[in-house]
């Protein structure tokens, strides 16, 4: 795969020298920034929760970006989070390098943006037309990196508990299941991009997962992770992504006959941007699948999969008025023997409008239907607002 | 704030300051040396981008704009079927300064390889263009004196002005920085030189009946 990637993207940047330049570097570093408010009513289903504490439907967060840019080959990127008036934290850190001026090759070490999908990169307020993520970057599944079912029937009983499973091996504390993708939390790493205005080739090589990406190491294993995106007519957007690394910690498989780097956590994913006039529509499939230690029967049989379609789409009604909506599904396969799906599936509506009171400043109002076929609390209907400002 | 209600005073021609009749008239020209420093054009830190953005142009924000606050009565003297254009051209639009009368329409031309979608959110003159690509124009009549905001909702680095004025004493400095204000009646009146929404400097003028008058500004 890393070989094929290095073919295509020296190909790639070959193909379009000169068509790309960076530009002259009279500013040194520019800033940025995002401060958003969100309100809706408590949510004891968890269908929206990152982890315990954070829910985009009722997120305070403020976000500084900058750029440093230090010579027109090589820039510092940075951005730091502060939700809910918590401690500051960096979300992105990283070194951007252009080795050859006039190819567009551009290397990226650090705590770097996702390749995989389309989504995590424009998880921002700014760019996400609802309040709610798409289940796959968002919702989390049954299972965890660091405690492992010793049986089928111990993953099970976890259905629609992803906000706080609970399993006898590996790590006693309570703490939150994996999502498909985590758009909330960036990689550690080094990433490559090549490409022209047609075709894009990202690819990475990380510490973490896209369940669990990680600035310290967990397991010494690594995930590569790639990405193409073609534009064959202006406005549309074609891409394809995989990923492919070990998601458990080592902790939970300290005393057992198995090694944490050999299971993996392996995903793909389409997605569809096009728009034209007042319109934009999206729509992104992602496949994960997550290799998990047999331990005691009944047995976890295979890799346990999942699967998440969502389609959104925008319509400008008015000058600064928009309305929007994404439909979700996330479904789970079946382990053999099981009746049921390994964890339950989730289907998502959500629909509101945003305004623009000035070009920085913007309301949302949303109104999002959940359902879960699993777990004593299966449903929920919440109404939520967002004001938003950026610079 | 000041500035701007001035030249929206300036653009409604509300004071009138000369005879209604007569039958010559001047010219005012001069330059306009802008001396403070220019901000450049950055994109936002794109942190969630892998790789460099590509290259884009620098608006030319040295162009400024030289207008009477105080129009002639009777200067109001809408041209219906006037169109200028402002291009979008490299994630540039061109010009980066346009003035206008007040009926003019605009026809914004794509010129890109890339979709552009040209809004403006200023009061009065809101109004949301769509994406569309290259080859394609879209066009806005502009009737409200006053400064309209214009900006690309897809390349946030892309932003231009439109001064649109209640009458036609107004003219776009050139390359050097030089303008002309051709058929103004004689008077005094109020001369404002206006630089990129930063900076703005007035002087009186008296144009006489036979001659033109010369005014240079420096804007820091």
């Amino acid at each position: 795969m890393i070989r094929a990637f290095v073919l295509a993207a020296a190909l790639l940047a070959a193909s379009g020298a000169g068509a790309e330049t960076p530009g002259p570097a009279p500013v040194r570093l520019t800033l940025g920034g995002e401060v958003s408010l969100a309100i809706a009513p408590q949510d004891p289903t968890f269908f929206n929760y990152t982890d315990y504490e954070y829910n985009p439907l009722r997120l305070a967060r403020l976000g500084l970006s900058g750029a440093f840019r230090v010579h027109d080959r090589l820039a510092l990127l940075g951005e730091v989070r502060s939700d809910n008036l918590g401690t500051p934290r960096a979300h992105a850190l990283y070194v951007r390098i252009r080795p050859w001026p006039q190819r567009p090759f551009d290397i990226q070490a650090g705590l770097i943006p996702p390749v995989f999908g389309a989504f995590a990169r424009r998880s921002y307020a700014t760019d996400n037309f609802l309040i709610g993520y798409p289940l796959a970057y968002q919702y989390l599944t049954a299972i965890r990196s660091d405690a492992l079912p010793a049986t089928a029937a111990d993953l099970v009983r976890m259905r629609g508990r992803g906000w706080r499973p609970s399993f006898p091996i590996g790590s006693q504390e309570e703490r939150p299941g994996l999502p498909l993708v985590n758009a909330l939390r960036w990689d550690t790493g080094v990433q490559a991009r090549a490409g022209s205005e047609r075709f894009e080739l990202l690819a990475a090589y990380t510490t973490g997962t896209l369940s669990s990406p990680r600035v310290r190491d967990d397991n010494g294993a690594r995930q590569v992770s790639a990405r193409i995106a073609s534009r064959p007519i202006v406005g549309l957007v074609l891409g394809a992504s995989a990923a492919r690394g070990a998601y458990l910690a080592r902790e939970s498989t300290e005393g057992l006959a198995f090694d944490a780097d050999n299971f993996l956590q392996q995903a793909f994913g389409l997605d569809v941007e096009y728009s034209r006039d007042y319109w934009l529509v999206r729509a992104e499939g992602v496949w994960s699948g997550w290799d998990l230690p047999s331990i005691g029967g009944p047995w976890v049989s295979g890799p346990l999969r999942a699967r998440a379609f969502s389609l959104e789409g925008r319509y400008k009604l008015w000058p600064g008025l928009y309305a929007a909506a994404r439909v979700d599904h996330l479904g789970f396969n079946r382990m053999q023997g099981m009746s049921v799906t390994w964890d339950a599936p989730v289907l998502r509506v959500e629909a509101g409008v945003g305004y623009h009171l000035r070009r920085d400043v913007l309301v949302k109002a949303v109104y999002q239907h959940n359902r879960r076929d699993g777990s004593r609390r299966r449903a929920l209907d919440v109404a939520a607002v967002q004001l938003l400002f950026w610079f | 704030m000041k500035a701007r209600a001035a030249l929206l005073a300036a653009m409604l021609g509300a004071a009138a300051a000369a005879a209604q009749d007569e039958p010559r008239r001047g010219t005012i020209r001069g330059s306009v040396d802008v001396r403070r420093e220019m901000p450049t054009a950055e994109d936002r830190p794109a942190v969630g981008a892998v790789g460099m953005a590509p290259h884009h142009a620098a608006p030319d924000r040295r162009k400024s704009v030289v207008y009477l606050d105080t129009a002639p009565r009777g200067a109001f003297e809408l041209r219906e079927g006037a169109r200028a254009v402002m291009d979008q051209r490299d994630e540039t639009f061109v010009p980066h300064v346009l003035a206008v009368a007040a009926g003019t329409v605009v026809d914004f031309n794509n010129n890109d390889r890339t979709y552009h979608n040209v809004f403006s959110f200023t009061k009065g003159s809101r109004f949301d263009l769509g994406r569309y690509g290259r080859g394609r124009s879209k066009s806005v009549r502009f009737d409200r004196p006053g400064i309209v905001r214009v900006f690309c909702d897809i390349h946030s680095h892309m932003s231009a002005f439109i001064l649109v004025f209640g009458h036609r004493f107004f003219a776009v400095t050139d390359a050097l920085g030089r303008y002309q204000i051709d058929g103004v009646p004689p008077g005094t009146y109020t001369l404002v030189a206006w630089n990129d929404g930063q900076a703005r400097e007035s002087r009186t003028v008296t144009v006489p009946e036979t001659a033109g008058v010369e005014a240079d500004f420096v804007l820091k």
